[in-house]
Order: structure tokens, then sequence, then C-alpha cells
């Protein structure tokens, strides 16, 4: 048990934050009981908010001294449990350390506080043929600092890589307080590449208080089109006809009949709603090249059974189609009153036979289940909806989520794509890794973390347990 | 770089032939505290400070199976030991690629290249290994094998050891496997070259590309003797100071098409003339002797990684520094390779420290010593060069991994 928070703790913290930087009444705190996973919650004791790196450091080290846990968070959009503060103890909270530091064109990168909201920083370099290219759904509300901890992803990944692939360096505090920085503007900083070590670490190795990221140069052109499919499995194969031909879509996104339904509803945007699946694809690059990527592409889907490939070209039209695409999650509130997503991943080719598991799952379970997610990368989000007043139909939700991970699991793939595993997940570590492989973890957790009083309780499963029990999926967000 | 096994001090080598060997083997040598030396095609023998403690050489070169190749999902999982050579095959067999370029791809081995996390000229537009690693399996210096990552495209359970192992020389883990994701070979392969009048115009080119609409696979400096007549120069590369420019493009035939008319028309209108032109094999043969650039006979090879702006400011000075060098920069990612004619009179620490690594803090970031075959002066300040790096949590990590400092002792950076 973690020793409860000590007024003068608090007073400490005013000091070095300033007052109106800590909140430390029940009801300023309910805010911060939980991220997008809101199954499990639990409120901090403290909640501060550093403007600096040096105050980062001040209240790590008074943390340290009073022997409490602390953990950092972002702007909360996280959907795997990442910012609960399992336990209690201080929360570290980035966002308003949100100063752009540095664009530097000629050398292609950026330096920002971790407070940046990600699509700020595209915003800023608007004009400059630059852009900064993960781009998660929630990019108009989610962290740079949040985007590093979970090494987010988004719909361009499948040609422009995960967070990873952009960050070049971090400047962070570590559990003890010290300030380092890892790597930076220049490619090849010596030794470990902690910069890929600490990415991704869910906030347990360490609190990132500075990033450069790789900037992208914009594409000169896009071609966004809208493949219509009478059944599931022709928009899948497809998929994989398209990947098979030495295509690399920029994004390749694929949206079912029940999902279409909801999101024609709520944005009336056109969609056949007699269609039982359609492809988002969209390829960008050098003009010169990219109609006669659309024609194979069209005569590919062609191949695989499509109704008709729709384009969707001009800037307006491939906007609200993105928008379209970007806010699915907020229309699902139309279909049902209460959601449960997951965030699995297979081998692309094995996308036809998840699909198909999907529908058998959510019959033995008597669920709906609807299907958005990013097919090119075999990144799935199946969408289980349901009534969370029931009792009985959220206990089915679980364990048909379970299988579908499981089934996942089978097929060479892995429980998460870009959420993460938080609290959400770890049960499913033991599932995914061995024994000496959840060891190795925990040894490079303890070179940077070694007491665990920096988010204690994530990721990883402890000796004998395996992280809380589920008992109660709930409404979530975006992915 | 450099082939000398006699390099490393060792006491026998094993060739096990499967990730139980590898974990039996280092588990005695834990037990007998006997230090391991992990070896590929023994092509980077002498990158990092020299060995001083006895040991066994562990050979992959036993473990060299493809394990996996889904050649649909774009994916391959292999062992360690595989060639360069007999992996690219493979995947062009499918009409797909590893986009690195590394020396000696006959000998040096996949898993070589991951631990030295060596890029060639196509990094810049094709990405490093590190951004191709998504799985991997090793074993501790206690025997432990353990793996990261998995064999799908996206994956964010648990820590990045992918990332972390790639690099490490070995010093955490004996990397025993790996997946990749891969990327489709190009239609159409093609370099321009020219040359260009001093460092400032050379300069005034590479901005002029990052701010242009192209996409290049690789933009290469050149100067030295190295290159003088060589095919996919223009002639007048002769005089040592002489600098040329070559531009590496790849994809569908119309792409390449248009970017190298389009380079041609910015060059002609910046007063640059007659320009060099090679397409297809011929291209591909010219990204090859780049990638060949460090490994070439010489008594140091230093490496020097900066933001790509301070490129040429580092191949000027050390132009200065040491007569009849040839160099060779991936210029649009910083990275300068230096082949000298001659060990520095005044020694490494003189030059390299003093002279170079004050340049490169500039731009920040540093110079390495890639080869040194006499093994003279190779300091730990020399070879790595970091200023302000956090050796100290490396060492860290490294204690966890391998607590008894068996695995590629003394060799690395840490403290």
């Amino acid at each position: 048990m973690a020793p409860a928070i000590s007024p003068r703790l608090v007073e400490q913290f005013r000091r070095i934050v300033g007052v109106e930087n800590v909140l430390s009444a029940h009801s300023d705190l309910l805010v911060y009981e939980c991220d997008g996973f809101v199954i499990e919650k639990n409120c901090p004791d403290v909640v501060v908010f550093p403007r600096t790196t040096g105050q980062v450091s001040e209240v790590v080290k008074a943390c340290r001294v009073a022997g409490v846990p602390f953990l950092p968070r972002g702007a909360g959009t996280s959907l795997a449990g990442g910012c609960l503060p399992v336990g209690g103890g201080v929360m570290i909270v980035l966002t308003r350390m949100r100063d752009i530091l540095e664009i530097n064109i000629r050398d292609r990168y950026a330096v920002v506080q971790p407070g940046v909201v990600n699509v700020w920083l595209t915003q800023a370099l608007r004009g400059s043929g630059y852009h900064y290219a993960p781009d998660p759904s929630s990019q108009g509300a989610c962290t740079i600092g949040g985007n590093v901890a979970t090494n987010s992803g988004g719909p361009h990944t499948l040609k422009y890589g995960v967070t990873v692939n952009h960050v070049l360096g971090v400047e962070a505090v570590l559990a003890d307080g010290r300030i380092e920085q890892f790597g930076g503007p220049a490619e090849d900083s010596p030794g470990l590449d902690l910069v890929g070590a600490l990415v991704g670490s869910e906030g347990t190795l360490a609190i990132v208080t500075k990033v450069w990221v790789r900037l992208t140069r914009d594409p000169q052109g896009y071609r966004t089109m809208l493949g219509v499919f009478e059944s599931v499995d022709d928009a899948t194969s497809a998929i994989s006809e398209i990947i098979g031909a030495g295509i690399v879509p920029a994004a390749l996104e694929m949206l079912d009949h029940g999902i279409l339904e909801a999101l024609e509803a709520a944005f009336q945007f056109g969609f056949p709603l007699d269609a039982q699946a359609i492809l988002l694809i969209e390829v960008d690059g050098l003009e010169a090249g990219l109609d006669a990527q659309r024609e194979r592409i069209v005569e590919l889907c062609g191949k695989c059974g499509a109704r008709e490939v729709r384009r969707a070209d001009s800037p307006a039209e491939r906007q609200k189609l993105w928008k379209c695409r970007k806010q699915a999650f907020g229309a699902i509130g139309r279909l049902s009153p209460s959601y449960c997503t997951q965030d699995g991943v297979v081998p692309r080719t094995k996308l036809p036979h998840i699909l198909r598991r999907i529908t058998e799952i959510g019959r033995k379970y008597e669920l709906r289940i609807v299907n958005v997610f990013h097919a090119g990368d075999g990144n799935i989000h199946p969408i289980l909806l349901f009534d969370e007043r029931d009792q009985q139909q959220t206990r089915r939700v679980l364990e048909a989520s379970g299988e579908i991970l499981d089934e996942c699991l089978a097929c060479g793939g892995s429980v998460t794509g870009e959420h993460g595993i938080g609290v959400e997940k770890i049960h499913f570590m033991q599932k995914m890794f061995t024994p000496d492989d959840l060891r190795a973890m925990a040894n490079l957790r303890d070179a940077f973390n070694p007491d665990n009083v920096l988010s204690p309780d994530k990721m990883l499963p402890t000796a004998g347990g395996c992280g809380m029990e589920q008992k109660h999926p709930g409404r979530r967000a975006a992915l | 770089m450099n082939s000398t096994l006699a390099a490393l001090p060792l006491t026998r080598t094993c060739q096990p032939s499967s990730l139980d060997e590898v974990a039996a083997l280092i588990a005695e040598a834990s037990s007998r505290q006997t230090a391991v030396y992990p070896l590929g095609g023994d092509t980077s023998l002498d990158y990092g400070l020299p060995a001083k403690v006895e040991g066994w050489g562990l050979s992959l070169a036993g473990m060299r199976r493809i394990v996996d190749y889904p050649a649909r999902d774009m994916t391959v999982t292999v062992e360690a030991g595989m060639t360069m050579t007999e992996l690219a095959e493979l995947l062009a067999g499918e009409g797909q690629q590893l986009p690195i370029d590394v020396p000696h791809p006959d000998q040096a081995t996949i898993g070589g290249v991951v631990a030295t996390a060596f890029n060639g000229p196509r990094r810049y537009g094709l990405g490093s290994i590190r951004d191709h690693v998504i799985g991997i399996q090793a074993v501790d210096g206690r025997g432990m094998p353990f793996k990261g990552g998995g064999r799908v495209v996206k994956n964010v359970a648990g820590y990045d050891f992918c990332k972390l192992l790639t690099g490490s020389l070995g010093t955490l883990g004996v990397i025993t496997q790996m997946t990749f994701k891969l990327r489709p070979l190009p239609q159409q392969w093609a370099v321009l070259s020219t040359t260009v009048a001093d460092w400032d115009q050379a300069e005034r080119q590479l901005a002029a590309l990052v701010e242009s609409p192209l996409a290049p696979s690789a933009i290469e400096l050149l100067s030295g003797p190295a290159w003088h007549g060589h095919a996919a120069l223009p002639a007048g590369m002769s005089g040592d100071d002489s600098i040329g420019l070559a531009v590496f493009l790849e994809g569908t035939t119309a792409e390449v098409a248009w970017m190298r008319d389009e380079l041609q028309r910015r060059w002609r209108s910046d007063g640059l003339t007659r320009p060099v032109l090679l397409e297809g094999d011929h291209a591909r043969n010219a990204l090859r002797d780049m990638a060949e650039f460090p490994a070439g006979d010489a008594p140091l090879v230093l490496r020097g990684s900066v933001v790509p702006s301070y490129t040429t400011r580092l191949m000027a000075r050390a132009r200065e520094l040491f007569p009849g060098v040839s160099l060779l920069a991936h210029a649009g990612s910083g990275t300068v390779l230096m082949r000298l004619a001659q060990f520095p009179a005044e020694g490494l620490s003189r030059t390299v420290v003093a002279r170079l690594q004050s340049l490169a803090a500039a731009g920040h970031g540093h110079v390495s010593v890639l080869s040194n075959p006499a093994a003279a002066e190779m300091t730990h300040q020399c070879v790595w060069g970091g200023i302000d790096v956090p050796f100290d949590v490396m060492t860290a990590v490294k204690r966890q991994f391998d607590p008894h400092n068996l695995l590629n002792p003394g060799r690395f950076v840490y403290l």
C-alpha cells in the first residue's frame, strides 16, 4: 500500500509548480480517475501540472523522498488504462508544457514539449511542405508526449510507420529525478537505442519532457478511392491483392456494413448502404505515379468482385471522407448504448479468416459486432455493441473479446497494434510472451525504474498475479 | 571495417545450430565466467573498442535458415547467420527487398547488420535497419533466451526489444532470429550525378533537394581519390578538391522518369550541366559501390553523424585535416564516411577528438571510429565520441541483461 500523501508534500508541490498548478480536492481529482479506458477507475491523490522540465524533476525527487508512486499523463485519450493511477499517488500532467520549441525544415525535424497536441504540429507546419506523419484518430486531442508513451499509430502507418519511426530523440526525467537526453536531431547517437526503448514504454521507464520528431515531406498528390464490395471476404481478398501487387497505399481502411449505417446516419456522406464492406484506399506520392497506381487498384478490386470503385479526389471530398473515418467511433452511439473495441493484429493474409471468426464469435455470444479498422496493417478493431445495464450481456462481451484476441494470437498476431497494454491487457502478456520474455522486460524496467514507483502495475504482470480482474467492459472512444 | 578474426582473443570458436544450443553455450560460459564474442560474417570485427579479455567465439554461421516467409504478408523471419546476399536473393524471388545496403553483402550476416545497426545510402529515402526489424529473439548474458515484437507489422505489446537490440553490438544478447517488414522492389532504378564547384554550392544543392518535391532514395556527396574515374560520376571528377553529387531514384518507371527530368531541369537552371545518368542495373551497381566504400582498405575509417545541414562543413574539415582522404556522405541523413590515406600523424585523440568532434558536436552529432586495423589509440572517447550521452543509463541496462559483463566485454559504450 502506498503511503498517503501528506499535506506537507502537497505544500511542497505548490512551491515547486505554483498553487494554481496543483489539484488536491477530491472533486477536482475525479477528472483524472481514468483515461479512455473507463472500466477501472481510481483517483490520484494529487495532480500537478509542471511547466518546465526542471519542475518535473523536482516533483519526481519530492515523490521519491516521500516514497509515493507517481505517473505521467497527457490528454488521457489512451484506451488501455496507461494513465490509471493504480494505488493512487501523484499524477504529473504534462498538458501545460505545450510549446513547439523549434521547427527546422532544412534538417527535417521539430522539437516539441510533451503537451503539444498532435495536430498543432501539423497545423504549425502548414505551407512548409512538411508534416508530422503519425496521425492517430484522436490527433485533435492527444498529445505528442502521449503518442511517444504509447507508440501511437493511425491510418497512415501502413506507408509511413508508427511514432517510433518518427522520433529522433527525447529528453526525459528518470525515476530518480535526473534529467537526461537520449538521441537528438542527428541520426546514430552512440550506444544503445534507448529512444527506441522509451517510445511505447507506456510511461513506465521515464517521463518524457521534450521530443525531437522527424518531419516528412508532404506528398505531391493523393488519389483516394472507395471500393464497394458485396462481401467482407471479397474486400479482404482485395487488400491482400493490392499489397501483394507491390503497391504500398498510404492508407487502406475497411468499414463493414454495420459501421457504414452508423456513419451514414451521422455524416450523410453517401455511403452505399447495401454494400457489405467498403475499402477506403489512399495512395500518395509523386503525381507521376498516382494514376497508374489508381488504375491498378481499380483493376485489382474489380478482380476481387468489387461492385464499383468510387473516386474521392477533390480536397473537400477527401477531407470529408477522412473526417467520417476518424470520427467513426463517435457515430457508434447511434447503434447501441455501450460498446467495446479490441485492437488485435493478424498477418494481412489472415484477415478473411479473422473476420469470419469474429462473425462466428458474435453469433456464439449473441452479440452484434461491427468493424472499422486499419486493414492494410492487419490491425483489426472489432466493436462489440451492448448495453452495460445488462450484466449478462456485459459478461458475454468480455468473453467474446477474449476469444477474438486469442484467435489473433493463434494466427501469429498480437493483442495490441496501437492502443497498448496498460492495465487492460496485462493478463494477455503471459499468453503472448514466455516467462523469460517477461523477465527480460522486467529487467529493462528495473534498469530505469528499479523500485517500480513510476507508473506501477502497468504493462507487465506481477509475479503470481495477472493484473486487475476485468469485470466490466465500458464505452470506449476513438482509435 | 575489416575482416580480421585475429582482432579477437579467442580460445575456441563454437558453432551452435539452434537457439537451445546458443542458450546452453552462453549458460556454460556464464558459469565459467568466460567472455563470449558473437560472430557473424566477420566483416565488422574491428568496429568498437578492441577486445582485451580472452573468450569464446560464438559463430552464428550454423544458423542461417528461413524460419517463415509469408511473402504476401511482406514479412520474413530468418536466423541470424543468413548472409545479406542470400536474404536479398530470397526476397527478390518474390519481388521484395530489405532496403539496407552494406559492404561485403556476400559475407555480412543479417544478425551482424542488426547488431551493428549498419545503414547504407538508402536510409534517407527508405528508412534504417531499425525501422524494419519487427521481431527479435536473443539470448542474454545468463543464457536466457528472450524475444520481443512478433511477426506482424504493427504491434505495441511489451517493451520494444527490436529497437533496444538493434545497434547493441551483441552486448545485451546474442541475436539469433529476426523478423523484418519488407518493401516491394521498385520497377526502375536510376542515379543522376554532377559535380559542384565547392562546399557552399554542395550545401545549396542539398537544401534545394529538401525543398523540392523530389523523393530520392539516397543523396550522396563524394570526394577524393576513391571516386576518380567512377562510371557513375562525371569525367570532370578528378582533382582531390572536386565534389560529386549523386542522387539515387527508385520507383515506378513513370516516377523515376519524372524525377530524372525534373532534377536535370533544376540542375541546368543552376548551371550544373552535363550530368551523368545511369539506369537499371548500372544504377544498382553504383549503389553497391557506395555501400562498399567504408570497407575499402584504409588505415582508418571514421564516421560522422550530424544534422544534414552540417554535412558539408564536416566534409570540408576532413578534407583540410587529412590529405588524400576519400569521403562519402549519405548527405540526406547527415552521415559522413571518411577513409583516410594514412593514419593521422598527430594521433587519433588530437585529430579526431580535438578537431572533428567539436565540429560534429556543433552539428548536434559526433564522430566515431568505424575501422582502425592497427587499433592504435582506441579510447572510449575516440571510438564513440559521444558528448553528454547518458552512457551511465546504458550501463545500467547492460547490467540487467549481462550482469557478469560477458557479452562482447569492453568493446561497446559502457562505463
